[in-house]
C-alpha cells in the first residue's frame, strides 16, 4: 500500500485547519497518521503594520518531509503544491511556474542587459 | 418608606459634594457620623479607623457650619452595612489618569518609570494608557464620549487626585513580592552557623530556579535608587539614566536575538496574491507516543473542550 503526504482536515465549520500527514493511502482523512509533520493554516491572516501581503501560516518538519520523500511517499497535489515552495520538489502547479517563469523572465532580462554590453548573449536565450 | 425618606434619608437628597455618601458613614439618625465626633478614642480597637489618603486636603464646608469636615475613615467607605468586610477602595480620578498619558505621550517615560513616580501599579498604568489611547482615538474621529457618566460615577467613589503641585499620594502599594506557588511549603533547612546564608540562598531551597526575591518585585530598580538617596540629584538623575540605558540594551539585545532566530527558523515564500511562512518544527516534539503536550498539530484521540461548560472562552489578559 501506497505511503502518501497529504493534508488532514481539522478545525471548525468554515475555519479550516491541516495537519500535514504521512500516512497509508486508503486510511481515512482524519485517522491515526504514521506522522504528523506540521500545519498549514489556510485562513490569511493581514500582514503586520499594514504592510506586504496577507500571510499564512505553516508549520513543517522539513529534514523529516525530506526523508519520508526520499522513501518513496507520494504527496498528494495540494501537499506537493505546499512542499514545492520550500524546493523539496518540482514545482507542478500555477503559482510555482509563475514563479520559475518570473525567474527566467529575470534571467532573460540579465541576459539582455549582456546583449547590449557585449552581442552574445541573445544566441544563449534562445538555445533556453 | 416616607418616614425614611423624610427622616434619616433626608441627608441623601443632596449628598456631600467631593465625597462618598455611603449608608454607613450616617447614624440611625441620619447625622453624618464623623462631622458629629470631632476626637474619635483611639485606641487598640479603632484599627479600622486608620485613615487613608485618598482625598485631597481640601476642606469641605458643611451646609449650615463653616467647620470643615475630616476625610473619610475607613468605617465611612462600607458601601453595604451588612457586610463590614467589604471596603470600597479608590479609583483614579480623571486628572491622575490624563497625567499618566501625558508623562507618557509627552516625556516618553516607561510604564515602570510612570509607575514608580506616580505610585499607581504597572499594570494599572498600562491599562490607563490603552484606555487612553482608545479615547484619544475616539475624539480624533468624533466619537462621543460618555464624560458626564464618568464624572458622575467618579463623584460617587472614594477617588486618588492628583494636582501637579501637591504631593503625590500613593494610589495603591506598587511593589509587592508575588507570591511564588513553590514558596507555598513550610521548609525546614539546617543551615551550619558558619554559613552566609542570604535570602537568595533561601530561595533556592524553595526551588533552585526561584529567583531571589529582590528581583522577583515588580520594581527591583527601586532598590537601586534607595541606595543612592544620600547622593546629589544631579548624581541621582545620572545613575538613574545610566539604570535605564542598561535595561533598554539588555531588552534590545534580547529583541535583535529573537528576531534573528525567528528569521533563521521561518522561510517566507512569497506567492501571487500570499505570504506563506515556513516555521521549521521537529516531530519529536510530540514525544513517543506521538501525544505530547508540545507535538505540533492537531492531537488524535483527544476531544475538544471548548463547549464543555465552565471553560472561559473570552481571552483573559491583553498582550
Amino acid at each position: 500500500m501506497v505511503v502518501r503526504i497529504r493534508l488532514a482536515r481539522f478545525g471548525k465549520r468554515n475555519a479550516p485547519f491541516y495537519n500535514i500527514v504521512v500516512s497509508q493511502a486508503r486510511k481515512a482523512r482524519n485517522s491515526k497518521p504514521i506522522e504528523v509533520l506540521g500545519t498549514y493554516d489556510p485562513i490569511p491572516k493581514p500582514p503586520p503594520l499594514g504592510e506586504g501581503k496577507p500571510f499564512k501560516d505553516i508549520k513543517l518538519d522539513k529534514s523529516r518531509a525530506k526523508y519520508w520523500l526520499g522513501v518513496g511517499a507520494q504527496p498528494s497535489d495540494p501537499a506537493w503544491r505546499l512542499l514545492a515552495m520550500i524546493g523539496l520538489l518540482e514545482p507542478r502547479f500555477k503559482v510555482m511556474q509563475m514563479r520559475q517563469r518570473a525567474s527566467e523572465v529575470e534571467g532573460l532580462r540579465e541576459v539582455g542587459t549582456d546583449v547590449e554590453g557585449e552581442g552574445e548573449g541573445e544566441g544563449e536565450s534562445e538555445e533556453r | 418608606m416616607f418616614t425614611w425618606l423624610s427622616g434619616p434619608g433626608a441627608a441623601f437628597r443632596q449628598p456631600l459634594p467631593g465625597s462618598t455618601n455611603y449608608l454607613s458613614a450616617y447614624d440611625p439618625a441620619g447625622r453624618l457620623i464623623r462631622a458629629t465626633q470631632k476626637t474619635r478614642p483611639k485606641g487598640p480597637e479603632s484599627e479600622d479607623d486608620i485613615e487613608i489618603d485618598t482625598e485631597t486636603p481640601s476642606p469641605e464646608k458643611n451646609t449650615q457650619g463653616e467647620k470643615p469636615i475630616p476625610k473619610e475613615t475607613l468605617d465611612d467607605l462600607m458601601p453595604f452595612p451588612m457586610n463590614r468586610q467589604f471596603r470600597s477602595e479608590p479609583v483614579l480620578s480623571e486628572e491622575l489618569k490624563d497625567e499618566i498619558f501625558r508623562q507618557w505621550k509627552e516625556e516618553g517615560k516607561t510604564v515602570r518609570r510612570i509607575s514608580a513616580d506616580m505610585q499607581v501599579e504597572m499594570r494599572r498604568v498600562g491599562a490607563v494608557l490603552r484606555l487612553k489611547s482608545v479615547e484619544e482615538e475616539w475624539k480624533n474621529q468624533g466619537k462621543p464620549l460618555a464624560t458626564p457618566y464618568a464624572r458622575s460615577i467618579l463623584s460617587m467613589l472614594p477617588v486618588t487626585r492628583y494636582a501637579p503641585q501637591v504631593p503625590i499620594t500613593a494610589h495603591e502599594s506598587i511593589n509587592d513580592l508575588p507570591v511564588h506557588t513553590s514558596t507555598l511549603r513550610q521548609v525546614f533547612h539546617p543551615v551550619s552557623e558558619s554559613r552566609r546564608f542570604t535570602r537568595t540562598d533561601a530561595g533556592r531551597v524553595f526551588d533552585p530556579t526561584l529567583l531571589p526575591a529582590d528581583e522577583r518585585i515588580p520594581h527591583p530598580e527601586l532598590i537601586d535608587a534607595y541606595r543612592d538617596i544620600g547622593k546629589s540629584p544631579e548624581d541621582r538623575a545620572v545613575a538613574q539614566q545610566q539604570r535605564e540605558k542598561k535595561e533598554a540594551d539588555i531588552k534590545e539585545a534580547k529583541r535583535r536575538i529573537w528576531a534573528e532566530e525567528e528569521e533563521r527558523r521561518v522561510t517566507k515564500v512569497e506567492t501571487e496574491r500570499w505570504e506563506f511562512r515556513f516555521r521549521d518544527v521537529s516531530v519529536e516534539d510530540a514525544g513517543r507516543d506521538g501525544r505530547g503536550r508540545n507535538g505540533v498539530g492537531a492531537r488524535y484521540g483527544m476531544p475538544h473542550e471548548d463547549r464543555k461548560k465552565g471553560i472561559v472562552k473570552i481571552p483573559r489578559r491583553v498582550e
